[in-house]
């Protein structure tokens, strides 16, 4: 009897349990989400990015279709929109592979950015992974004309894309993690990916290399995509945008976010008609000392030690023999990107009043306990008031494979 | 030999009588004698005594040869006192009931009657017909000996004296059945085998009523506790190095005439889980099988379930390429993912099955079958999709490292109940249909002997369980046999 | 009782590592992060240094008065009436906090996991396997959590290694959180996390080595505090302080957070693996345990049949339609500080009488 009434039981749940049950091919799988704002107030306009899964497997016959399929509908946050969305979109929505949110500039500059992000918190679908994009133009608009020639499917474009960009320090690390951590604690400035569809008007060919915000790079040929250049966040609100260089250098100062490397340009300081090209890396963290004064300005002293090596000297100028040529170049790179550093660093006590580098880790330990870490108050007091000497260090100037250049006057011969 | 005789009170014994006529009219009336073929009777008259004498065999069972020079031919020419010293066998016995003398006509024992004796002799002419040893076809090793047990019992334990030479091993015979009398063999180390175990094994032995049981593999369902677990709880083999470890190690062995393999008794989980190569092999040899034995019994038992449960419920863990790929070529397979399984994996058991029945010329359209048909031309038809595929044919696969064939058929049904439970819940279904299934596991034994041990609970051993040490280093035999000598070597 | 005396103080000890260690999975840090901002690792230090002394007494009293698991001892000391009455409320405790404790894990495996599905259905499959389980004996439930464990611990293990990179090890300063006399208070207050530990003194007997048990489960309890301690402060190095206290169920947001590699980037699945498992052992073994201090109190020796209704009641209790947050953030709370001076003071009680009485001289 009890054995009967068991198996039905079994039986009853087994039906039961179908409810999450879902097949693989009754979902769409969304990649990008993108956030535009609409005329009415709490209502954005969403675009959801499908990767369609027929393309690029070899057994399908639909090699025309396109790697994924776009759609915008009006939501008051992500999730809801996937419900309305399924008036157009035939199968149910799935957020778990989502790799980007995309905001477009006008949202993210608006009161109510903080508001949609929220909902990506609350739901377990949208992983703290996510990266967060801002484009100039509109989301959908980015989303729509994106459109990658050799990576087509948009998680594979976006990971790749992604990794590398951060890799070389033109675009920051910028996860949704870090902008709740960021925002939430309330001290710092978040720095999002920018990155346009929008080929701006007034490029600048003649501007140094990575003093490019996206948009602006001279560009023939490829995609009509440019990542460059980081949005700043203060507080859940975009204020302003960095350029591919001060991204750099605040993702330098920034122990939280990693770098490896990167190829850049000084002038040749005996020759300033010629660009010496090093590659920059960093052999450990910035030493961030902070001098904690209640009533005085706080100090706050950073040093940095990195690795440069020479790539390309077009001067031909014999760096390598020469020990006071060497020390020239090594100040010049010293001083370089000190000054940039200090200019940034200006720019963001002055005018941000508030520091993109996560600073305020670092003070928190001459507190005891939160209220008065609160109360000292690192965002509006310390920070903008503090007196930061920014010193770097070259660890290691080496020349690559080569111990000497060619020597034009001989080859000329 | 001991003799353990089942008390059958009903049937008072019939005592042989001094005429020799009436034992002849006795037993040619037992035995159908003339209808019956090949049952023989040869009279003579015995040179010592000079009475009539009447020898009784089955023709069929006995080897004729013996009779003639070793039996027949001394009683016709040798003089002598006793009987003893004229026949020329090597196994003589003095019967006194003529219940007795049947049954050793019956085990192909030449019985003789002499007139104004009330002894029989039972003469052990027996020569049953069985195969040659040949090599262990169902658990093959590749290092190590390759000799299998044989339908012979006298073959058999000489299979096992020959790896044992101890005193100590002792060979006990057991009679079950009614009908048919048949005797199971008991091997033991006398000195280390824990008497309850022993006790308790022969009265399982002695409370078997049944007309007959004709061999080890039904002995054996004879003698387990649980017929309607999952799980055995007695291992059987064939393989005489198996069989001679675990009684080093103080096991008991079961033996009978009729079988090509022995019981062992009591077992743990880890009696299934090894071969014996494990322990041929060098250490690091022997244990990367037995990693890749774990990894089978893993593979076996929950591939598919923990497909069904992934990419039904959990389909955020798959890597996006792969989730793509796998959904695209879902995209035209008009089944739900758990039927896709449940199909290829019925699918394989069919073949597998067809398999072991098909007769040998026929064996290559297995082959044919079941590439082609099912694995191909399935995908072909969009019936399933090409990963279901590969992993039926890895769960499949995976179910030959098993090297106990019980325990294959375990798994082999586990896996279909996980399949279900990870298709009605997901991984929640999965583990708690794991969790119930292992605290079962768990809780049974064998013989009194927890089936985990000694893992859970712990017993002292030489911890030869999914790894094993270097020989070198064990010092214990298993603790949970509570033997009388436990130590294999002194530290 | 199925038991057969082949327990062991390490099945013990795996049982202990199971049920205390699971609080830092649930939304224990959840509810203390509350009060105390990004002091939450201290919390359970000072806990622990609250409780641990009057946890030690009880051994030490366990060892004086041999063979007596924790109801018999309650009865020799306070007399039967007082004793029963004592041990009845020990059992009430137990019993709420797995009610509460069910509601909780369902709602983990609900939310995060299965969101469709009615949780009614989730308590039935849960508290079904639990109860099959629980069925089998103590022994067996032993047993089982200590094969178990390794495998347990080694995916926490594995968390807390994926997990290293998003570090930020200042995020513990300011190192009082919101102020020392706040994690000193609800340090003591919540000083019953560590309850499970008492609520196994019933098993004192079962094994056969009760003069190593004390060992074992004060070593039990100590590596359960690391861990503890470790995982909870990587919820406030991972999240800080301004987020921890949002997050519901910081076990989770860590291993939907971590990634192996670039192509296994959701991988929470296997970590929910070994999760349920340690979940169904700990709802295995508190059930029989509150199961059992319930039978000692009415002399009950074959209690296991009151498996079923017990289940079946805590399932109930736990489906009533309070929410998650009211059920995790108001009665839990209210059940843990109304614990821990009982906790901590009954110890004492029973040595003082015990003194008075002589039982000591023994």
């Amino acid at each position: 009897m009890i054995r009967k009434l068991l198996l039905w039981l079994l039986f009853l749940l087994l039906l039961g349990g179908c409810q999450d049950r879902i097949e693989l091919e009754q979902q769409s799988y969304v990649i990008t989400i993108g956030i535009d704002a609409t005329d009415q107030k709490g209502i954005y306009a969403l675009t959801y990015q499908f990767a369609n899964p027929e393309v690029g497997y070899s057994a399908s016959s639909s090699a025309d279709e396109p790697p994924s399929e776009i759609v915008t509908v009006n939501g008051s946050d992500l999730l809801s929109a996937t419900y309305f969305a399924n008036s157009i979109v035939s199968k149910q929505i799935t957020l778990d592979h989502t790799r980007v949110i995309v905001v477009s500039e006008e949202v993210a500059r608006s009161d109510n950015f903080l508001r949609i992000i929220q909902s990506a918190s609350r739901t377990p679908e949208i992983r703290r992974k996510v990266e967060i994009i801002v484009s100039k133009e509109k989301a959908s608009d980015f989303i729509t004309n994106n459109k990658p020639l050799m990576e087509t499917r948009p998680h594979k474009y976006y990971q790749s894309m992604l990794s590398r960009a951060i890799q070389t320090g033109i675009i920051p690390k910028a996860t949704i993690h870090q902008f709740f951590q960021i925002t939430e604690g309330d001290a710092d400035l978040f720095l999002g990916i920018y990155a346009t569809t929008d080929q701006s008007d007034n490029k600048d060919d003649e501007m140094e290399e990575d003093q490019y915000i996206a948009g602006e790079i001279p560009q023939k040929g490829g995609p009509p995509t440019q990542f460059m250049g980081a949005a700043v966040f203060k507080e859940g609100k975009m204020i302003d945008i960095l350029d591919g260089e001060e991204t750099r250098i605040a993702q330098i100062l920034n122990t939280t976010l990693d770098m490896d490397s990167f190829i850049t340009t000084i002038p040749d300081p005996l020759m300033p008609e010629y660009n010496i090209t090093y590659h920059y890396s960093q052999t450990e963290e910035p030493a961030i000392d902070i001098q904690y004064n209640k009533d005085k300005p706080t100090i706050i002293d950073v040093k940095v030690k990195f690795k440069a090596e020479i790539v390309a000297i077009p001067s031909l100028i014999d760096y390598t023999q020469k020990a006071d040529d060497r020390r020239t170049l090594e100040n010049a790179i010293v001083k370089r990107v000190k000054k940039k550093t200090e200019d940034l660093i200006e720019k963001s006590q002055k005018v941000y009043r508030s520091d993109p580098f996560y600073w305020s880790l670092f003070i928190r330990k001459h507190f005891k306990d939160i209220p008065s870490y609160e109360e000292a108050d690192w965002q509006n007091n310390i920070y903008p008031n503090a007196n930061i000497n920014v010193e770097y260090e070259i660890d290691k100037l080496e020349f690559g494979k080569m111990i000497n250049d060619t020597n034009l006057n001989e080859v000329r011969d | 030999m001991r003799q353990f005789k089942k008390s059958k009170d009903q049937e008072k014994k019939i005592k042989i009588n001094k005429s020799l006529s009436k034992n002849i009219d006795e037993m040619k009336e037992t035995f159908s004698y003339g209808l019956n073929k090949d049952f023989c009777m040869r009279t003579l008259e015995v040179k010592f005594s000079e009475y009539n004498a009447c020898l009784f065999y089955y023709g069929s069972i006995v080897d004729g040869e013996r009779i003639n020079t070793h039996i027949i031919k001394p009683l016709l020419e040798q003089t002598g006192d006793k009987l003893s010293n004229i026949v020329t066998i090597e196994n003589l016995e003095e019967v006194t009931d003529l219940e007795k003398a049947i049954q050793n006509v019956n085990s192909g024992k030449a019985i003789l009657f002499i007139d104004n004796d009330e002894i029989a002799y039972a003469m052990d002419v027996a020569k049953f017909e069985y195969r040659a040893v040949s090599k262990a076809e169902n658990e093959s090793v590749i290092k190590g000996p390759q000799d299998a047990f044989t339908e012979s019992l006298n073959a058999n334990i000489s299979l096992i004296r020959k790896q044992l030479h101890n005193h100590q091993l002792v060979n006990e015979a057991v009679q079950v059945g009614e009908r048919s009398v048949n005797e199971v063999n008991i091997l033991y180390i006398k000195d280390m085998v824990k008497d309850d175990l022993l006790s308790n094994l022969r009265e399982r032995l002695e409370n078997i009523s049944i007309d007959s049981i004709r061999n080890i593999e039904v002995l054996e369902q004879h003698l387990e506790e649980r017929p309607y677990s999952l799980i055995p709880t007695i291992l059987y083999t064939e393989r005489p190095d198996k069989a001679t470890a675990f009684l080093e190690d103080g096991y008991i062995i079961l033996l009978m005439n009729t079988s090509s393999a022995c019981l062992i008794v009591p077992v743990t989980f880890w009696s299934f889980y090894h071969s014996p190569e494990d322990r041929y092999l060098r250490f690091l040899y022997g244990n990367f099988s037995r990693a890749i034995r774990l990894l089978c019994f893993y593979l076996t038992t929950m591939i598919s379930a923990t497909y069904v449960a992934i990419a039904n419920f959990h389909s955020e863990m798959i890597p996006p390429d792969l989730l793509l790929a796998i959904t695209a070529s879902r995209e035209r397979i008009p089944f739900p993912l758990v039927f896709e399984v449940l199909i290829m994996e019925i699918a394989f058991e069919l073949i597998r099955e067809a398999g072991v029945r098909i007769p040998n010329p026929l064996g290559p359209t297995i082959g044919i079958v079941g590439a082609l048909i099912l694995g191909q031309a399935a995908v072909e038809a969009n019936i399933i999709s090409p990963i279901i595929v590969i992993v039926a044919a890895l769960s499949g696969l995976s179910s030959f490292g098993i090297p106990d064939l019980s325990m294959n058929f375990t798994v082999r049904i586990l896996r279909f109940i996980f399949i279900l439970a990870a298709a009605s819940f997901g991984m929640l279904g999965l583990i708690g249909a794991l969790i119930l299934f292992f605290m079962y596991v768990v809780s049974i034994r064998s013989y009194g002997v927890p089936f985990f041990s000694p893992v859970a609970p712990n017993f002292k051993s030489s911890k030869d369980t999914v790894f094993r040490k270097v020989l070198k280093k064990e010092y214990f035999r298993p603790g949970f046999l509570d033997l009388k000598d436990s130590t294999k070597r002194n530290k | 009782m199925q038991n057969r005396g082949y327990l062991r103080v390490r099945e013990i000890v795996a049982m202990i590592l199971i049920i205390v260690g699971i609080k830092l999975s649930d939304s224990t840090p959840a509810l203390l992060t509350q009060n105390v901002q990004n002091a939450l690792w201290l919390v359970p230090m000072i806990s622990c240094v609250c409780i641990f002394p009057s946890f030690l007494l009880m051994l030490y009293l366990l060892k004086k008065y041999k063979d007596k698991n924790l109801v018999q001892l309650l009865e020799e000391i306070l007399g039967t009436v007082i004793g029963k009455i004592i041990g009845f409320i020990i059992f009430l405790f137990a019993f709420l906090s797995i009610a509460l404790d069910s509601r909780n894990y369902v709602e983990q495996i609900k939310i995060l996991y299965y969101p469709e599905g009615p949780s009614g259905l989730i308590f039935l499959v849960l508290f079904g396997v639990v109860f099959f389980g629980a069925k089998k004996g103590f022994e067996v439930i032993g047993f089982s959590s200590f094969i178990a464990l390794p495998f347990i611990k080694v995916s926490a293990f594995f968390i807390v290694f994926l997990v290293l990179g998003n570090l930020l090890v200042q995020r513990i300063f300011p190192i009082f959180g919101s102020g020392l006399s706040d994690i000193l208070i609800e340090g003591a207050a919540k000083a019953s996390i560590f309850a499970e530990l008492f609520f196994i003194l019933i098993a004192y007997v079962s094994t056969r080595e009760t003069d190593i048990f004390y060992k074992g489960s004060i070593l039990a309890a100590i590596i359960s505090l690391f861990e503890i301690v470790i995982f909870y402060f990587i919820y406030i190095t991972v999240f800080d302080y301004n987020s921890v206290e949002k997050i519901a169920f910081p076990f989770h947001d860590i291993t939907q957070f971590v990634s192996f590699g670039k192509f296994f980037s959701n991988i929470e699945t296997i970590f929910m693996v070994f999760w349920l498992i340690a979940a169904f052992l700990k709802f295995m073994i508190l059930i029989y345990l509150a199961t059992w201090i319930f039978g000692a109190v009415f002399n009950i020796e074959d209690f296991e049949p009151l498996l079923l209704p017990f289940t079946f009641l805590i399932a109930t209790l736990g489906t009533l339609p309070f929410n998650s947050i009211i059920n995790e953030l108001q009665f839990r709370n209210y059940l843990l500080n109304a614990m821990t001076p009982f906790l901590i003071l009954l110890p004492v009680l029973l040595w003082l009488v015990a003194l008075l009485r002589g039982g000591l001289r023994k």
